[in-house]
């Protein structure tokens, strides 16, 4: 009887990939979540416009299930946010999603594009 | 599998900070919504459109915080506690239902688990000592012989078992132990139980002293050792006051001094169960060091290290001979006679007929629980009848079949629960009233085997009982609610709706209640056959004939002190003694004894006929031996039948008489007459030749059961004994005189404390304690199963009135009459018990079997029982739907066709 732990995709990126790019943005340090969302934004160019009402339930299933931990922290100009931390069970989960997505995206390059 | 754990604590820490994270939840959007509206306004948006956007950038927070809290959510805690409280309430609204439902649970929760308490600590729970599975009991074998069945426990001799020690391999500790009644002179005489042993005994048995140290070696070394002895915690608290400079004191243990030099620890009572004080063997009895002969003691070993017992048992079978070779027959021809084999120490906890019992009283008590399962899922299935509209409706507005069965079996474990609390209270009172039967009076009463460290004394509600209890409390429930639940939720939605259609479901309803009924039927039945059987054999015990007559007797048991009184003086002592008790007011005879009848066995020998040829050695006949004083068989009523009595004349000194019993004088001079002939007996200096002057009628020495054996009796006076049972006849109460005749053994011997003092009716009902045990418990148990039976019938047979309500209204318009009425009701309960009893019968002529050695003198298939029980429910099932019947001739066909 449990609830899906599975993210629903709301957003135009593939499932799960919302989860990698948080693990990966964390895995440069610990961020709050506003600075996940820019951080992502700014990398993709903007392509990516992370919607915080994905963000959020995504942080907390992913806390839930323990790859993040959280701390409320002062941020740079003193003002009190929830920072979020990768754990070492996050980090394997961020390697295994990485080398799946290495594999999906080869195998869709060769879809795409047939030598 | 540890990370769904992992994340199931996390949600158990999240549900119960569950508003704290909400909180938080909330002020981080917050300010995640201020920084972005932030950011906007720095990129040029006024103040409000940068705001307004990022709320809309943000979208329903609300909703967002509900999918995080459903995240969090408990899924099956929470639906449990819903369910849970629904249960509650449920149960609350109707506390007639609850209240049977409970009491009936509790009977059956409650008799399982005492019992379940019984078994575990008689068979289940391991023996008190260091890794028990490592112990072994070695033992002498004997063949068949004449009269007597092949045995594999037989005792040791001191001389066979160091033999058998010298030469074995498999142990690294063996010992020597046998239970000994002490009395310790502190002041006054105190008669105690101990156990004479051997020096390894506590260290094969892994036990050390707590205060204090172990025998020394060399206790075994010779006769007469240096005395020491070790006391019980229980010794040292009662007479010592805990005080640890109780090492070095003496104790006067029957006339000899020996030096405390241990304390065990609390709770250490022996292999005997309830010994108090331990004492070199070479102490007590210095003769035995090289009596080849003096069967007296239990050995027990422990295993070395990686031998097996199987190994060990080959072992043991195998050094038989050799045993036998080193100590030859009395009458010098080979040995061969005895072998030796060895068990597991555990195998002999219990006698197999305690074993018995108590597995045949656990079956009864699962099958009491079954039928109580089956009537509560009775009542659910009636009760489900009037909550189909609701489950109906539920069903209606889209809740899963799943979630609904889900929710009734909710209500059903927790009616189990609350059943199940009330029935570890009874079981709790259970306990204690069969650890107050122990153990003397019930199970240990007939010098049963097994281990007396294995008792019922120390029966108690422990974790493994309640558990048990919880895990029948949970099966239980399960099993009761599953059927009702399947069978309320599988009705179509539309039939169940409609109001007033009450045809509804009741076919399904009615079949599940009439199979259940059924089913109950046949389990009673199965258990009054039973406990038919038990009964029956119980009262066949009752009318055994003894071969005495009990009534008014008084007996106690004298022990003097081992080497106080020369043998050639204890004739005189008697005479003292005997003359003494009878002028004590209120005693007609007085007379001694070394063995009460019915005491579960005495002394055995061997015996030879002086005037025939010797025959092949192993072939000589056993006998019972007895020692008496002349008046024993005019006190007990014993008839002499031909020849005379002992006389005052058969004395130490005159030629040496013995008297036999009825069946040694038809056994072994069949067609002559017995009296004249030259025997020898085997025990107290009779080994030479002794002439047969009498023969007295059978008397039962050993178990009910048993037949009377083959017996001979010695004189005292011939044969003087250090310790006696005094046999007093009484005019009135034997009891009554007590005071009396304890004076009167003072004048005679101050220091002599008189033991084990009851009237001969008492040991007497002792001899049937244990079939009394169980005859009355299973009796108990049919009992509770009849009374269930017939309340599911009763159940069933108010469920089909009600049913026919308009049925019978119609025919009592078209004229039925009330025996009409009658008949067809009370009809449908007879067919219920008939097929019930059918069953019950032919399961009960299978089951009945396991009876099989606690029955006595009735066959398991016994016709008499059969027809009885069969009446007795069927006796049952017409009152039980009776009652029902009679509401039913009171219908009003204007009222019933109005019930529409």
């Amino acid at each position: 009887m449990d609830y899906p732990l599975a993210s629903k995709p709301r957003s135009e990126l593939l499932p799960g990939t919302l989860d990698m790019l948080i693990l990966r943005t964390l895995s440069v340090g610990s961020m709050h979540g506003y600075g996940i969302a820019q951080h992502i934004q700014r990398l993709s160019k903007d392509v990516i416009q992370v919607e915080e009402g994905s963000l959020y339930p995504a942080l907390q299933r992913m806390k839930l299930k323990g790859w993040l931990s959280a701390a409320w922290k002062k941020t740079p100009n003193n003002q009190r946010a929830r920072f979020y931390t990768i754990t070492a069970e996050g980090r394997r989960q961020l390697g295994e999603r990485i080398s799946a997505f290495d594999q999906a995206l080869l195998a869709i390059t060769r879809v795409m594009r047939p030598s | 599998m540890l990370r769904r754990l992992a994340v199931l604590l996390r949600r158990l820490r999240g549900r119960f900070g569950r508003a704290a994270q909400d909180r938080e939840l909330v002020e981080e959007m917050a300010w995640h919504q201020k920084r972005l509206a932030r950011d906007l306004e720095a990129q040029g948006l006024p103040p409000d459109d940068a705001r307004h956007a990022a709320r809309r950038k943000f979208g329903n927070t609300t909703r967002l915080r509900e999918e995080v809290f459903d995240m969090w959510q408990l899924g099956s805690f929470d639906l449990l506690v819903q369910d849970v409280r629904y249960g509650l309430r449920t149960l609350r609204r109707s506390p007639g239902f609850t209240l049977v439902a409970v009491l009936i649970l509790a009977l059956g929760i409650g008799s399982t688990t005492a019992i379940f308490s019984a078994v575990e600590t008689l068979l289940l729970r391991p023996l008190p000592f260091l890794e028990p599975e490592r112990l072994m009991r070695v033992s002498l074998t004997t063949q068949p012989r004449f009269g007597n069945p092949a045995s594999d426990d037989m005792i040791w001799s001191w001389p066979k078992a160091r033999t058998f020690q010298a030469a074995q391999g498999s142990y690294q500790g063996l010992a020597l132990y046998t239970d000994d009644r002490m009395t310790i002179n502190t002041g006054e005489a105190v008669r105690e139980n101990g156990e004479a042993v051997s020096a390894g005994y506590l260290a094969t048995l892994g036990v050390r002293p707590s205060l204090g140290g172990d025998f020394p070696r060399d206790v075994d070394a010779a006769p007469n050792p240096t005395p020491v002895a070790l006391i019980s915690d229980e010794l040292w608290k009662r007479d010592y006051n805990a005080d640890p400079g109780v090492l070095g004191k003496t104790i006067d243990v029957d006339r000899k001094i020996y030096t405390i030099i241990g304390v065990m620890p609390a709770g250490f009572r022996g292999l005997s169960g309830n010994a108090n004080l331990w004492v070199p063997i070479l102490n007590r009895q210095p003769w035995v060091f090289d009596a080849q002969f003096d069967h007296s003691f239990v050995m027990v070993a422990r295993l070395k290290p990686g031998v097996t017992p199987a190994q060990a048992i080959t072992e043991a079978k195998l050094l038989g001979s050799r045993v036998d070779q080193a100590h030859l027959d009395r009458d010098g021809g080979p040995g061969g006679r005895m072998g030796a084999t060895a068990m597991l120490l555990d195998g002999t906890r219990v006698d197999p007929r305690v074993r018995r019992s108590v597995l045949v009283l656990l079956g009864a008590v699962t099958f009491v629980l079954l039928i109580a399962c089956a009537n509560i899922a009775n009542l659910f299935l009636v009760r489900a009848r009037a909550r189909q509209r609701e489950i109906g409706v539920r069903l209606a507005m889209g809740a899963a079949r799943r979630r609904v069965i889900r929710q009734l079996m909710t209500e059903s474990v927790l009616l189990a629960a609350l059943g199940g609390t009330a029935g570890v209270l009874l079981a709790w009172w259970g306990v204690k009233v069969l650890s107050a039967l122990n153990p003397s009076q019930a199970l240990g009463a007939q010098r049963l085997g097994g281990l007396g460290a294995v008792n019922l004394t120390e029966i108690g509600l422990d974790l493994p009982a309640l558990g048990f209890a919880a895990g029948v409390t949970i099966v239980t429930g399960l099993l009761f609610g599953i059927l009702p639940a399947l069978k309320a939720t599988g009705l179509s939605l539309t039939a169940s709706l409609k109001e007033g259609s009450p045809q509804t479901g009741s076919g399904a309803a009615r079949r599940g209640g009439a199979f259940l009924v059924v089913t109950e039927v046949a389990l009673a039945v199965v258990l009054l056959a039973g406990a038919g059987l038990m009964i029956r054999s119980l009262a066949n015990r009752m009318q055994v004939d003894s071969g005495m007559d009990p009534d008014r007797v008084l007996t106690l048991r004298l022990a003097l002190p081992p080497g106080q009184t020369a043998r050639d003086s204890l004739p005189g002592f008697y005479d003292q003694l005997l003359q003494r008790l009878a002028g004590v007011p209120g005693v007609t005879s007085v007379a001694l004894g070394n063995c009460p009848p019915l005491s579960g066995g005495c002394n055995g020998t061997m015996i030879e006929f002086r005037d025939r040829p010797p025959v092949a050695s192993g072939t000589t006949p056993d006998v019972g031996v007895h020692w008496v004083t002349p008046g024993w068989f005019s006190t007990l009523a014993v008839p002499i039948t031909k020849g005379r009595a002992f006389t005052a004349a058969d004395r130490l000194g005159t030629p040496k008489v013995v008297l036999v019993s009825a069946t040694a004088a038809r056994r072994f001079w069949p067609n002559e007459d017995a009296v004249g002939h030259l025997v020898a007996v085997g025990q107290g200096g009779f080994g030479d030749t002794a002439t047969v002057v009498g023969i007295v009628g059978d008397v039962r020495f050993g178990i009910l059961d048993s037949v009377p054996g083959a017996e001979v009796y010695l004189p005292y006076y011939q044969s003087p004994r250090q310790s006696m049972i005094v046999f007093l006849k009484t005019t009135g109460d034997p009891t009554g005189v007590i005071g009396g005749v304890r004076a009167a053994i003072k004048e005679v011997s101050a220091g002599l404390p008189a033991y084990d003092v009851r009237s001969m009716q008492s040991r007497v009902a002792d001899a049937s304690a244990q079939a009394r045990f169980s005859a009355i418990l299973l009796g108990l148990f049919a009992c509770m199963a009849l009374i269930l039976a017939s309340l599911g019938i009763y159940g069933v047979i108010s469920f089909v009135v009600a049913q026919r309500t308009r049925e019978i209204g119609i025919r009592v318009a078209l004229g039925a009459v009330r025996q009409d009425v009658l008949g067809l009701i009370v009809r449908q309960g007879l067919v219920l018990v008939t097929a019930g009893s059918a069953i019950g019968v032919l399961a009960a002529l299978l089951a009945t079997r396991v009876l099989g050695t606690l029955l006595y003198e009735v066959t398991p298939g016994d016709l008499g029982t059969y027809v009885s029980i069969v009446a007795l429910i069927v006796v049952a099932a017409l009152v039980a739907s009776w009652i029902p019947a009679r509401r039913a001739t009171r219908i009003h066909p204007m009222e019933a066709l109005r019930t529409e």
